[in-house]
């Protein structure tokens, strides 16, 4: 919106709370713990840490400062002169430059004292040179007060200034003080000027903004001018010069021809024509106020010559108005703005720029292609429609009639039923429950359900017709059964195997027996391969066929009768026992002896090689010096 | 938009709050109380700072108030002393008050009589070697240890010329040489940045003379041709000698007090 935003400069700290923040800044922000034992470069590195570090924040704010503050060569030359003619142009720039000033100063002394910490040999050094380096510091920011004083001051101001857009449209008001510029104002914005019948009570400018022909327009009200050379102006007459210089605006010169201003016509004619110069080259109005006391026609022939030549010479329309009355208000608005806006437009159109808006602007005048007349499209049944006219008494009936008829609003209800559109006219005004079994009926409407229930039996119908639900579903069903449970089981059982997969990594990489070494029962071999889904019968029975004796009554049953065998020599079981027990407890020994070592060196098994550490420190090392160790 | 004095404005045509006056008497009156509160549990860094504070404002207090006092005190004018016959113990009132000035004077010739011939710094702490030179490993396996940097501010004349490194014993750094000193006269009571011409004694030894090391009470001689003094005779003094007041190496800077 606003060119300008002045209402953004942060605020400027006093000297003091400028120290106070960036040294308390840097208290909190860098280590505070340091012991004289430490070693020098950390002790160092510790005060070159705080010192840069205050450098720093000294550095941020000032820039930031220097940044935020308008340049008076950058901005507009309204606003700068503004500036100028409020806060002294030399002085604003003098105060920038000593912050300048004091932030190269600043970082100077930093530099000079990280180079002086390098040297620092103790801890007590290195703190001195702190100290003296943060008090310099303080010392060059101390003697800032008075820069930083005015600043505040400057940015207080500068944020409560009307914020003017120097190149929209604008309406501005200027005439001898007590003319009625600030009542005018009132009049056609929401500004609410101070309106006071003394001179001078407008003492700064007002920006008010009011629209016209869906534009936005910007009214300046401008403190009173006293006809005197530009000179001896002050401050507040000096702002209003500065916005009639420097704004490319509409001029309304305010006059009270009543005299009730304090100021003679003649004066008042006068003036305008000492700030004449200014209004060149823009739209100017003169505009008489108070009419309801004094109108032109009202004043001596001298007088009336003097603002006819005026009018006449150069080309300044007279306007009448009376802030009292509301007498020609509008008017003035009306047609100052449409001055200005042909004025506005004349000088775009002049411009440069307009060309390379003006070619891309394509007014299209479409040519008629035949003789063919082409009528808009009305429709039979409007054709012969009356207007519907309050007065005819054959005019057509309004629900609203209907209404008045039947006794008004609030005792006749409008029929919209009768508007119903359904199958069947009869149904329009069946009474519909609302909440039936305990349900809204309305969450169960569905305007197409007929349609799709129809639609659903259709294909019921038709998939009955193509047999589908013949088909043998229960054998289907058990087959898939079957399936699914197999599908289960391998999942357990691939399960069971990761699990055991997994308890079998525990055991890093131990010496384990092999399989072959192992026995294995009968039973549990059936058991496995049954799981597997192979038929161990076959094992079985050649296990039994080694073992198992003969039956005497399955010989006597067949019929060729096979000849005696040669009687097989038998170790007898209590030698193999024997035996074995011997070979178990003289390997239970080796066993035992080959795990010494490893007990010894606590490890877990012949493969465990890890090294552990050598020589822990904690068990090597104490506070002893070279050449006391003997003792121990 | 709130333009210009909108504040005041506001307040002019609506006025304050209706308790705006109660609430502002009220806030000051508790300010003892709450200033008392904060007093007491405030501690730290931020304690310090306040009891001082305080402890300035409270002298000032105490300053304004006995010059009130002393304004509504009648004071006894000097030629109302009745006139004539008057008691032998009022004799001496004036005389007295004047001889006592009279033997400020006479001090204050001594002292400066005794003040020519001494400097304002008679005793200065012993700075031993180790403190003065860092001891420097040269050599390719660092066991030469015969080169010696000097820890301290020094002055080094204009024209010198370091040796080759080679051969160099002394390293006087680059960062701890000054060449401006803060030169107070004593009797303007004003303080200018001169600068330093040559050392003239450290009293530690005569070998920081020559190495021209800046200590505290080092006496230097000082370039006052800025300050347009003159000689008895007419000429303009450019060399005089000032004695250093500070330790420069803890404070960055050199603060001296001219000896006249």
């Amino acid at each position: 919106m606003a060119l300008y935003n002045f209402k953004k400069i942060q605020p400027v700290p006093s000297a003091s709370d400028f120290l106070d923040i960036v040294l308390s800044k840097t208290q909190r922000k860098t280590p505070t713990v340091i012991h004289k034992q430490y070693k020098i470069g950390r002790i160092r590195q510790f005060y070159m840490r705080k010192v840069k570090f205050t450098q720093d924040s000294f550095e941020d704010k000032l820039k930031a400062m220097l940044e935020e503050f308008p340049k008076i060569d950058d901005i507009h030359p309204f606003y700068a002169d503004l500036m100028n003619v409020l806060y002294d142009k030399d002085h604003y720039k003098l105060a920038l430059s000593q912050i300048n000033k004091a932030r190269s100063l600043i970082e100077e002394v930093a530099k000079e004292y990280v180079r002086l910490l390098k040297f620092g040999d103790s801890l007590y050094r290195c703190k001195q040179l702190k100290r003296s380096a943060l008090g310099r510091m303080a010392t060059i920011m101390k003697r800032q007060k008075n820069s930083l004083g005015y600043l505040e001051e400057v940015r207080q101001h500068l944020a409560r200034l009307p914020s003017i857009d120097p190149n929209t449209r604008t309406l501005l008001i200027c005439g001898y003080p007590n003319v009625g510029k600030s009542s005018f104002m009132n009049k056609i914005t929401r500004a609410n000027v101070d309106v006071q019948p003394y001179a001078f009570t407008t003492k700064s400018l007002f920006v008010g903004h009011m629209d016209y022909k869906y534009l936005r327009w910007q009214v300046i009200d401008t403190p009173g001018i006293l006809d005197r050379p530009l000179e001896q102006m002050n401050t507040i007459e000096m702002q209003s010069v500065t916005a009639l210089a420097h704004l490319r605006t509409c001029v309304l010169y305010f006059m009270d021809l009543s005299g009730q201003c304090g100021y003679s016509v003649a004066d008042q004619i006068q003036l305008y024509h000492n700030i004449k110069p200014l209004f060149a080259n823009k739209p100017t109005f003169i505009v008489i106020n108070k009419i309801d006391i004094a109108r032109s026609e009202d004043l001596s022939e001298e007088e009336q010559v003097k603002l006819r030549e005026i009018s006449e010479k150069e080309n300044v329309q007279i306007l009448q108005l009376s802030c009292q009355t509301d007498e020609g208000v509008i008017d003035v608005k009306n047609t100052a703005c449409d001055k200005l806006l042909a004025a506005r437009v004349e000088v775009k159109m002049k411009s440069q720029k307009i060309n390379d808006v003006i070619n891309r602007i394509h007014l299209s005048e479409p040519q008629p292609r035949d003789d063919i007349p082409r009528l808009p499209f009305i429709p039979e049944a409007a054709i012969g429609r009356q207007p519907y006219d309050k007065t005819d008494p054959k005019r057509r009936k309004l629900e609203r009639d209907i209404e008045e008829e039947n006794g008004g609003p609030g005792v006749y209800n409008v029929d919209h039923q009768k508007l119903y559109i359904l199958q069947n006219d009869e149904w329009k005004y069946d009474a519909i429950p609302e909440i039936m079994d305990g349900k809204n009926v309305a969450d169960f409407i569905d305007p197409d359900i007929a349609e799709k229930l129809e639609a659903l039996e259709r294909e019921e119908d038709k998939l009955e017709a193509e047999g589908f639900y013949e088909s043998d579903e229960e054998i289907m069903d058990s087959e898939e059964e079957e399936f699914k449970r197999a599908a289960d089981e391998a999942r357990e059982k691939k399960k069971l195997i990761v699990q055991a997969h997994r308890t079998n990594k525990m055991m890093k990489n131990r010496p384990v027996m092999p399989r072959t070494a192992t026995t294995k029962s009968l039973e549990e071999i059936e058991r496995k391969l049954g799981e597997f889904g192979i038929d161990a019968s076959a094992i079985r029975t050649r296990s039994q066929t080694r073992s198992r004796k003969r039956k005497f009554d399955e010989s006597v049953g067949d019929a060729i009768v096979r000849e005696e065998s040669r009687a097989r020599s038998v170790t007898p079981v209590n030698i193999e026992d024997r035996k074995i027990a011997k070979m178990k407890k003289r390997s239970e020994k080796i066993h035992k002896t080959a795990q010494r070592q490893a007990n010894l060196y606590a490890r877990a098994g012949e493969s465990d090689r890890k090294i552990l550490m050598k020589k822990p420190k904690h068990l090597y090392s104490n506070k002893s010096t070279v050449g006391k160790r003997d003792r121990r | 938009m709130p333009q210009n004095e909108y504040i005041e404005e506001s307040i002019r045509r609506h006025g304050r709050r209706l308790d705006y006056e109660e609430r502002k008497r009220k806030r000051a009156a508790r300010e003892a109380h709450s200033a008392a509160t904060f007093a007491k549990t405030v501690h730290g860094l931020r304690a310090k700072l306040y009891n001082k504070k305080r402890h300035a404002e409270k002298i000032q207090m105490k300053k304004t108030i006995k010059q009130h006092e002393e304004k509504q005190a009648t004071k006894k004018d000097a030629e109302a002393v009745p006139e004539g016959a008057v008691p032998t113990y009022l004799l001496d009132r004036e005389g007295q008050q004047r001889a006592k000035i009279l033997s400020n004077m006479i001090k204050q010739k001594r002292k400066e009589k005794a003040g020519k011939w001494t400097v304002p710094l008679p005793k200065v702490r012993g700075i031993t070697e180790d403190e003065m030179f860092k001891v420097i490993k040269t050599g390719k396996h660092k066991t030469k240890q015969w080169k010696r940097m000097i820890t301290k501010p020094t002055f080094v004349g204009e024209g010198f010329t370091r040796k080759p490194p080679k051969y160099e014993r002394f390293i006087r750094p680059m960062a701890l040489r000054y060449k401006k000193a803060n030169v107070t006269h004593p009797e303007l009571k004003a303080t200018f940045c001169l600068p330093i011409i040559s050392v003239k004694k450290n009293p530690q030894s005569p070998l920081y003379t020559s190495l021209g090391v800046l200590t505290k009470g080092t006496v230097v001689e000082v370039n006052v041709s800025e300050l347009g003094l003159v000689t008895t005779s007419g000429k303009v003094v450019w060399g005089k000698y000032a004695q250093i007041t500070n330790n420069p190496e803890n404070d960055g800077c050199i603060n001296a007090v001219l000896l006249v």
